[in-house]
């Protein structure tokens, strides 16, 4: 795991292919919506592809390996991760 | 001899989630990936998406891992070899260089091929599969120099590439030997609604009928169908299903039907050898019969599962299979067991082809065991819950064909 912590998660919808398994792999935080792309799932009932800050999420039990894991799970690369500076953490 | 703690044969989804998994469970057992494949873990999902195939991201976005990867984590890759000789009682698998390989424990991630289309000249050039990069690789250059197209097979595969070619300019015509697009699976009004998304990309459909032959010289220069009319076409795609390289394994004697059989622990019938991914016919917990089902999310969820248990664990699989596939404004879903509807097997309809929005819900028992969906995504997280927790919905039959009737309210 990077040491760097997540601060902001983002699905790339014109990437997103709705193959899902980030949907697996972090079932607290994201789904699929009406057209078939990931969104995560923010505290206030929304549901956004983001970019979001990560603090919004609606499970503040879900961690950073398990965000990261989602991320890593996409088979078209659709998920980014930025820490609190906004770097980049994922993809590297 | 070389010895390896944990042997992976596949370089896919499923062997390398396999090797990521056991790596954090057990930090120094030592890892052999072998791959038939010359290449590290790559998207073969990427392979035929739009984006992809149009250059609008860059091509090294296909590779999964960095090779630094195998290199922290100690996973050694022995790539573009294939394996040909298993000794279960020996623990030793033979490569086809007659590299001999011990371990303790196997996995079998071996994935399917690219059934091979046999009619006379399918062997020319300009004839393609696609199922890995150096499919892709023939396929990119040959689209440049052709005018004309044609895909057989109408499933997933057909289906994208036929916006592919569309998409880079040819003159595509798809052929199928069904009445309808992706039967028996879809029924003829699902089917329709994708024969008229490719229609109206400018995709010329041909229905009912077999390619008898492949024409030309070395390269294909087009195919002629059952009636005797010529396809004139420079490139042509096969997607006609896929099968399992099984024979490596039938040989050393595991249990096999029409993949490699495995309990819900992808335990093969083999001690200390497991299998998983789109090889693995597993028994599904969800409905008490085997299942294979070839998909991402599936094989890397089994690479999970598999590497924890091969790393001492002991979980069960268990998952709503899913596929998705989505292009020309159309959105195409498979949830759970979508084997073609027979005996003591219901279908309610949702919505309507002429709707543009039509789900058919597959019932067993009062269960919904399955789902097709067309433009229907908003219904696959629902309809994935109801299938898992095996919702009884006996005399719900007409709210279930309501596409106002909220389906997450037959969950609490």
């Amino acid at each position: 795991m990077a040491a760097r912590k997540i601060a902001k998660v983002e699905v790339k919808r014109d990437l997103c292919i709705g193959a899902s398994p980030c949907v697996i792999a972090a079932p607290g935080a994201m789904e699929l919506d009406a057209d078939n792309k990931a969104v995560y799932k923010l505290k206030d009932g929304q549901r956004l592809s983001g970019p979001v800050e990560r603090a919004l999420l609606e499970d503040p039990t879900v961690d950073d390996d398990t965000l990261l894991t989602a991320a890593q799970s996409c088979p078209v690369k659709a998920i980014y991760l930025y820490d609190e500076e906004g770097k980049q953490i994922f993809p590297e | 001899m070389a010895e390896t703690r944990y042997l992976i044969i596949g370089g896919g989804v499923a062997g390398t989630t396999a090797a990521d998994t056991i790596r954090k469970q057990d930090a120094t057992g030592a890892i052999t990936i072998v791959s038939d494949e010359p290449y590290r873990f790559y998207s073969r999902i990427m392979i035929s998406k739009l984006h992809y195939f149009l250059g609008k991201v860059p091509a090294d976005q296909i590779w999964l891992k960095k090779e630094e990867w195998y290199r922290d984590n100690r996973v050694n890759l022995i790539a573009g070899r294939t394996a040909a000789k298993l000794d279960t009682a020996a623990k030793t698998v033979i490569l086809d260089d007659g590299t001999m390989l011990g371990y303790d424990k196997l996995l079998l991630a071996i994935g399917i091929r690219a059934r091979r289309w046999t009619v006379p000249g399918s062997d020319k050039q300009g004839i393609h599969y696609v199922r890995t990069l150096d499919d892709f690789k023939g396929i990119t250059a040959d689209v440049k120099t052709a005018r004309q197209a044609v895909v057989i097979g109408g499933g997933a595969i057909g289906f994208e590439v036929c916006e592919l070619f569309q998409a880079s300019g040819l003159d595509t015509t798809l052929v199928i030997r069904e009445p309808h697009y992706w039967d028996p699976v879809l029924d003829a009004g699902s089917g329709q609604m994708i024969e008229k998304a490719l229609e109206k990309a400018g995709v010329k459909i041909v229905r009912g009928k077999y390619v008898t032959e492949a024409y030309g010289g070395e390269r294909v220069e087009g195919v002629i169908l059952e009636s005797g009319e010529k396809l004139p076409c420079q490139i042509v795609s096969v997607g006609i299903g896929g099968v399992c390289p099984l024979d490596f394994a039938k040989a050393a004697g595991l249990a096999t039907n029409r993949g490699l059989v495995a309990n819900e622990y992808l335990e093969t019938s083999a001690p200390d050898i497991w299998a998983a991914g789109d090889c693995a016919e597993y028994q599904d917990l969800i409905f008490g019969e085997r299942t294979q089902f070839g998909s991402w999310s599936n094989a890397q969820s089994q690479g999970r599962t598999v590497g924890a248990n091969m790393s001492g664990r002991h979980e069960p699989y268990r998952l709503v299979t899913f596929y998705a596939v989505s292009g020309l404004g159309l959105s195409i879903a498979f949830i759970g067991s979508v084997a073609p509807p027979g005996a003591g097997r219901d279908v309610v309809p949702r919505g309507s082809p002429e709707a543009n929005s039509y789900a058919r819900l597959l019932l067993k028992d009062n269960r919904i065991v399955g789902a097709t969906l067309m433009n229907r995504t908003a219904d696959i997280g629902p309809i994935s819950k109801l299938i898992e927790k095996q919702t009884d919905v006996a005399g719900r039959y007409s709210e279930l064909a309501d596409t106002n009737f909220d389906l997450k309210s037959l969950l609490s």
